[in-house]
């Protein structure tokens, strides 16, 4: 594939959705054949991100003061009445909740990485965490992810910052982490060997799924903590302030 | 009967106009980076709008005609005053630490001083485009230029700001990426 077939004035036309479906498809293939690509589309959509970000929280204007300032009594009983319903929502998401998208809903896509970046911005050498989520064995989407975690890598050292990568398989995503099965297994031990930044989980309760379904044993990389389901591994890092990538 | 459905449709419309205010006052501070000057905009335009109410031939079309109204405000304040190069000014009194509240303002002062140093019509493209989300089809209604205008205006102002947000190599102060895997 070649990088130069696509302008910027066309990259630009992808990520505004000005594109047709057959021309966008073919980006899309593209992208997933060729880093340098990606990277172009990345770099753009970064812009218009920084671009809506830098004027969602502008000074406050006058007309909106003056609203404000006459509201406040009916502000008052709009403030109970969200109380309420949060509460109410509260009640019913702690009966109800289940791992999934409740759990890990809002750090999924491009433009929230970007803003948990934007509104944790590192100053120099501070650390950054990252959850990979890998919950498909699909080779192109595994390619990228290690591409993503390779790159992670190789920029947090050239800026002399700490880093930690815990990849998290579940699913399909154990196939991964699968001797008998992956074929990134060179790659994944070649980079955990080199890093001490990168941990390797497979979630427990897919692994014994997995061995159910296929009636033998499943065996990952002796590098895999696999004492713990994704349920558990995901949520608590979220907690803690970790960016999710998820694959 | 006519006298009451047209009180109700401009009630109506006054509602729509309302919902809309603080986009329109977020999109004339990032032409013009002056609160005060923003909002004198923004009430110019909701008055010429309500003025001109009759005017606008489907509700579908109300965001591009507002908008359309709101820079054309702009350009007339632009011609008055004969200000087409702005200076931006951002004071920050506020604190400098390392908190994450500093490293936001840090780099939304840098991403704002970044697109103030654009040309007027790239600037106004850029923010219509990525803050405020229209197609580019509703921009070349907006700002009245061809569809292939509005097109290179956006290709050369997000350059420049990449030139500027994103060279990481040259930048001690602030580390963005974006990082996406699908």
């Amino acid at each position: 594939m070649d990088n130069k077939q696509y302008t910027d004035e066309k990259l630009n036309l992808f990520i505004d959705n000005e594109l047709d479906d057959v021309e966008a498809n073919e980006l899309h293939e593209a992208m997933l054949q060729d880093p340098q690509i990606r990277e172009r589309v990345c770099q753009l959509k970064a812009v218009r991100e920084l671009v809506g970000f830098a004027y969602q929280s502008p000074p406050r204007s006058n007309y909106d003061r003056r609203v404000r300032s006459n509201s406040g009594r009916s502000m008052l009983w709009k403030g109970i009445a969200a109380s309420l319903v949060l509460c109410l929502g509260i009640i019913v998401g702690w009966s109800t909740h289940q791992y999934g998208p409740s759990v890990i809903a809002g750090s999924t896509t491009a433009s929230n990485v970007f803003s948990y970046y934007a509104e944790h911005a590192p100053s120099k050498n501070i650390g950054r965490n990252f959850i990979l989520h890998l919950s498909t064995s699909d080779i192109g989407a595994v390619k990228a992810a290690l591409d993503e975690a390779d790159n992670l890598i190789t920029s947090y050292k050239r800026s002399n910052t700490p880093l930690k990568i815990d990849i998290i398989a579940n699913q399909r995503g154990i196939d991964v982490l699968r001797v008998d099965v992956s074929p990134y297994i060179d790659r994944i031990q070649k980079m955990v060997a080199e890093n001490d930044a990168v941990t390797l989980f497979a979630c427990e309760r897919s692994i014994a799924k997995a061995k159910a379904r296929e009636g033998r044993d499943i065996v990952v990389m002796p590098e895999t903590v696999t004492n713990k389901t994704a349920r558990e591994l995901i949520p608590e890092r979220l907690n803690d302030g970790w960016v999710y990538i998820k694959v | 009967m006519k006298i009451v459905e047209s009180l109700v449709a401009s009630f109506c419309l006054k509602q729509e106009f309302a919902l809309r205010r603080n986009k329109l006052y977020q999109i004339a501070y990032s032409w013009c980076h002056d609160s005060t000057l923003a909002d004198d905009l923004v009430q110019e335009a909701m008055y010429k709008a309500i003025k001109n109410r009759s005017k606008l031939r489907e509700l579908s079309t109300l965001d591009s005609w507002l908008y359309r109204i709101l820079i054309n405000c702009w350009h007339d304040y632009l011609r008055v005053s004969g200000r087409h190069v702005e200076l931006f000014d951002v004071r920050d009194d506020r604190i400098k630490d390392h908190s994450d509240m500093y490293q936001k303002l840090q780099i939304v002062d840098r991403v704002r001083s970044s697109i103030a140093s654009l040309p007027m019509n790239l600037r106004e493209v850029v923010t219509l485009a990525d803050f405020a989300g229209f197609s580019y089809a509703q921009i070349a209604e907006i700002v009245d230029v061809p569809v292939g205008t509005v097109m290179s205006r956006l290709f050369r102002a997000r350059q420049n700001l990449k030139e500027q947000l994103l060279d990481m190599s040259n930048d001690e102060a602030i580390q963005l990426k974006l990082r996406r895997v699908k």
